[in-house]
């Protein structure tokens, strides 16, 4: 049936329906930077660790670096959509699903990081054999687990409609939609169920990501380590993981919107919020690390002032103030004043962010045990080429299931950005009639009294 | 919206309700996995508290998942066979 949504939507499905050269050459690429991680992960199990450079005392490196900062960019999509979807905020409907794709995705590539960092995979055995709740390392691979899996629903369900629309238009992969749209028709009963199950899954993965990013601190402040033991670290931790998930996410939302044409989707206006948001939580992880920082420093602690001291201006301080200039200094002002240029400033903050966010998870895993409590000289740490290797590779590896998603489904929800156009103005109009003085409310309940 | 299928429906719904399947087992298999090591900690008398205290937060949750992904496979489906 010919729909004049389906051609009002057209550019939506051409990225599914057709193939240019720049998606081989793109591939291409990143299989390039894939089979380098390969080479070096083939190259570490067949040695063992003694190719990286982790040793005693410094025996997390790059890998748990990686593994914190993946997670924490998970955070992009459910808790991002989740809010957004919540609150009504109709500029979400372009963006909801390049969010909860990356959520899925870097959870994928983050818990890949603690079996390379486990050097023999088999050892993962022993957590299903003889875990013990008593370690903050199962709480980890439980709520990670749970996270994985509501955000996958998360993905699936609101995904249903769309591929429906991909089963009676796209000509190809006619058995994988049709299996996937599990025989959607848009009726009644069935909008309901949908609409029902979203709105579960938006109430219930907001407390599972806090969850999540909470655990993978506990991991340090649970141990005595100098600078590792904070009561702060889980919010500081949940900010930071929000913070560059935001960015990830806006980074996203450009390379695609050049890639497939969707300035019509993704206007100035959506990066501008975007922008707003990342600057607001830019502003939150400062506060956060001035209040780490300071408290550590009144303290006097001598073995967390040769901690803080090798950040500030020991071996360590170029990535430290690194980090403060990227994760700081650039967003605030590059978003501080969005008039002109919106999404070049934007841009700009959120590659800053996110090299700033991998450099804050780095510097937090690693000088301490450089420096740890235990009698240990100090320890230096050298990634050698074959972390840099998985780095690269695990990057590639992300960017290549993110395109690799977007040939097989659409990368912008179309039934939600139909819905916006049919029933969310109408909406919008009587939610805001309802919100101003001289309308008036429907008695919804209980007529408030004054005290 | 019409349903053009050119599959055998009978096989589209077989791969449908093995997929709810896979999510009863995925989900079935972490909630084992946790009773394990409840069973693991009690007999060892290892901290049994801590399981406990953790599972009784995580079977739940996985428990909720699985409900969500089996009303909406029970309703998109049902609703398409009573058509």
């Amino acid at each position: 049936m010919a729909d004049p949504a389906d051609t009002r939507d057209a550019a939506l499905l051409f990225p599914i329906e057709l193939t240019g050269r720049g998606f081989y050459v793109t591939v291409g690429l990143l299989s390039l930077l894939i089979l380098w991680g390969a080479i070096a992960y083939w190259t570490q199990f067949d040695e063992g660790l003694g190719v990286t450079g982790l040793h005693q005392p410094v025996s997390w490196g790059f890998y748990v670096t990686n593994f914190v900062f993946f997670i924490g960019i998970s955070h992009a999509g459910t808790l991002i959509s989740a809010i957004l979807r919540l609150s009504k905020a109709e500029w979400r409907r372009p963006i909801t699903r390049m969010a909860e794709v990356i959520t899925v995705m870097v959870l994928f590539i983050g818990a890949g990081q603690i079996l390379i960092d486990l050097g023999r995979p088999d050892r993962m055995m022993n957590i299903i054999r003889y875990g013990r709740y008593q370690s903050p390392l199962l709480w980890d691979a439980t709520s990670i687990s749970a996270y994985l899996t509501a955000s996958i629903v998360y993905l699936y369900i609101p995904m249903i409609p769309d591929i429906a629309i991909l089963r009676d238009r796209v000509g190809k992969r006619k058995l994988l939609y049709t299996v996937l749209a599990l025989g959607w028709q848009g009726t009644e009963h069935q909008q309901k169920v949908l609409n029902r199950a979203i709105a579960i899954m938006a109430v219930l993965v907001i407390p599972i990501a806090v969850s999540v990013h909470s655990v993978v601190s506990f991991v340090f402040s649970m141990t005595l380590q100098p600078m590792w033991r904070s009561t702060i670290f889980g919010p500081y931790f949940v900010v930071g993981a929000i913070f560059s998930g935001i960015a990830a996410l806006i980074v996203a939302m450009l390379v695609f919107r050049k890639a497939y044409g969707l300035h019509g989707y993704l206007k100035p206006i959506h990066f501008r919020y975007l922008g707003q948001l990342l600057l607001v939580m830019s502003l939150l992880w400062f506060y956060f690390t001035f209040a780490e920082y300071l408290t550590a420093y009144y303290g006097n602690e001598p073995e967390e002032m040769h901690v803080f001291w090798a950040k500030f201006s020991g071996p360590f301080w170029p990535f430290f103030w690194g980090m403060v200039l990227t994760n700081f200094v650039i967003p605030v002002l590059c978003l501080v004043r969005l008039g002109r240029r919106t999404i070049g400033k934007v841009l700009i903050a959120s590659l800053s962010v996110t090299v700033g966010m991998w450099l804050e998870r780095f510097i937090i895993v690693v000088p301490t045990l450089s420096n740890p409590r235990l009698p240990f000289g100090e320890g230096i740490y050298f990634p050698t080429w074959v972390e840099w290797g998985e780095l690269a590779g695990s990057f590639a590896l992300f960017a290549l299931f993110f395109v690799l998603f977007t040939k097989l489904f659409p990368v912008i929800s179309i039934w939600e950005i139909r819905e916006g156009r049919e029933v969310g103005l109408k909406e919008v109009e009587e939610r805001l009639l309802t919100y101003l003085p001289d309308t008036a409310e429907p008695r919804l309940a209980e007529p408030e009294r004054g005290w | 919206m019409s349903r053009v299928t050119g599959a055998p429906d009978r096989m589209v719904r077989a791969l449908q309700w093995a997929m709810a399947g896979l999510a009863v087992l995925f989900i079935g298999g972490i909630v084992v996995w946790i009773i394990h090591l409840i069973r693991t900690a009690w007999q060892l008398q290892d901290v049994p508290s801590a399981s406990i205290g953790i599972s009784l937060v995580a079977i739940p949750v996985f428990l909720t998942l699985l409900g969500v992904i089996l009303y909406v496979f029970v309703g998109l489906l049902g609703d398409r066979g009573g058509r």
